[in-house]
């Protein structure tokens, strides 16, 4: 399993797809701090206070992250970072169909036309997720830069 | 420490520095610390009118109006009789009154444009106006409506940005 996984065409298939979804992610985000500090804000999860530090850094550290993936400059620390924020996701968007608040997800749109359901959101991000789990078992270092930073 | 949490610890620096400089070397930055309502416990409920009915705009609770109420592209709209409407409204907020709309009105209501976001409220929970208004509103395309059922006498109540006669406090900046 662990060869097939490390096979270095799905390897860096698997690095554009889940930096590519990073990257998508964070364009909408980074041009509309504001609306993105209201989707925040009806998350519910973020104290007031670092409401807007959080809307303006997470999508800049998504958008770098995934940066880092493609190109393999800091591998190891973006493909783990960004692995841990879409489990983050999946826990934060859970945490709000429990309590039963109808949110805007402000997963790749501010805008509130993007709203979704929230089970199809986590199904999503669930499959989203899938290239992050491959290239956590991948062995491959194929077309990285990662020998320049270490 | 091992190697790839020192690599996250770079990107995150880095990212911060990145966000923080595009965020002053633009224009419409927004404030590093910004004025939301601090519960975040959430859970409550906007209070919904006995009419409602599943296709409704959406209800939203004062902290979700609060929070509108800080983005300059959300407008809000008073759906009370003009008398109301002048003797104090939200701050910013313009009068579409429901029970007096006719071609006058709905000439303005032609000029508002369908794609934004808007949040209409009367005089709280015991008229539904804003409900009635939200729901013409959405027949005639508008898409993303909101109705804060609260109304005027929740928003004065809590002392948000009010513009008034001089009968009446003007409210807390936010």
């Amino acid at each position: 399993m662990k060869n097939i996984l490390s096979n270095d065409y799905l390897t860096m298939l698997c690095r554009l797809a889940f930096g590519l979804i990073f990257i998508f992610a964070a364009i909408d985000k980074i041009a509309h701090p504001d609306q993105f500090a209201r989707v925040v804000f009806n998350y519910h999860l973020v104290p007031g206070s670092l409401i807007n530090l959080f809307a303006l850094i997470l999508p800049m550290s998504e958008l770098i992250a995934g940066v880092c993936l493609i190109t393999g400059v800091f591998y190891k620390g973006a493909r783990n970072y960004l692995v841990f924020l879409m489990l983050i996701f999946i826990v934060a968007i859970s945490v709000n169909i429990f309590r039963g608040i109808n949110l805007e997800c402000g997963c790749f749109s501010v805008s509130s036309k993007a709203k979704s359901h929230g089970l199809q959101l986590i199904y999503r991000d669930i499959l989203m997720l899938l290239p992050g789990i491959v290239l956590l078992i991948s062995q491959s270092r194929k077309w990285m830069l990662q020998k320049i930073t270490g | 420490m091992k190697n790839w949490f020192i690599q996250l610890i770079l990107i995150l620096l880095l990212s911060t520095l990145a966000a923080l400089a595009v965020n002053f070397g633009r224009d419409g930055g927004i404030a590093l610390i910004g004025n939301w309502p601090s519960r975040t416990a959430a859970g409550e409920q906007a209070e919904i009118p006995p009419s409602a009915q599943e296709d409704d705009p959406h209800f939203i609770t004062l902290d979700d109006a609060v929070a509108m109420y800080q983005l300059p592209s959300v407008i809000f709209i008073d759906a009370r009789d003009p008398e109301d409407y002048a003797f104090g409204y939200i701050h910013r907020s313009i009068n579409i009154p429901f029970d007096y709309l006719d071609e006058s009105w709905e000439a303005i209501i032609e000029k508002l444009d369908k794609e934004s976001e808007y949040v209409i409220y009367c005089s709280g929970t015991e008229c539904e106006s804003s409900l009635f208004l939200g729901r013409y509103l959405k027949e005639l395309g508008f898409s993303h409506l909101y109705v804060f059922y609260g109304g005027w006498s929740e928003w004065q109540a809590n002392n948000l940005p009010v513009t008034a006669n001089e009968d009446l406090d003007g409210g807390e900046e936010l």
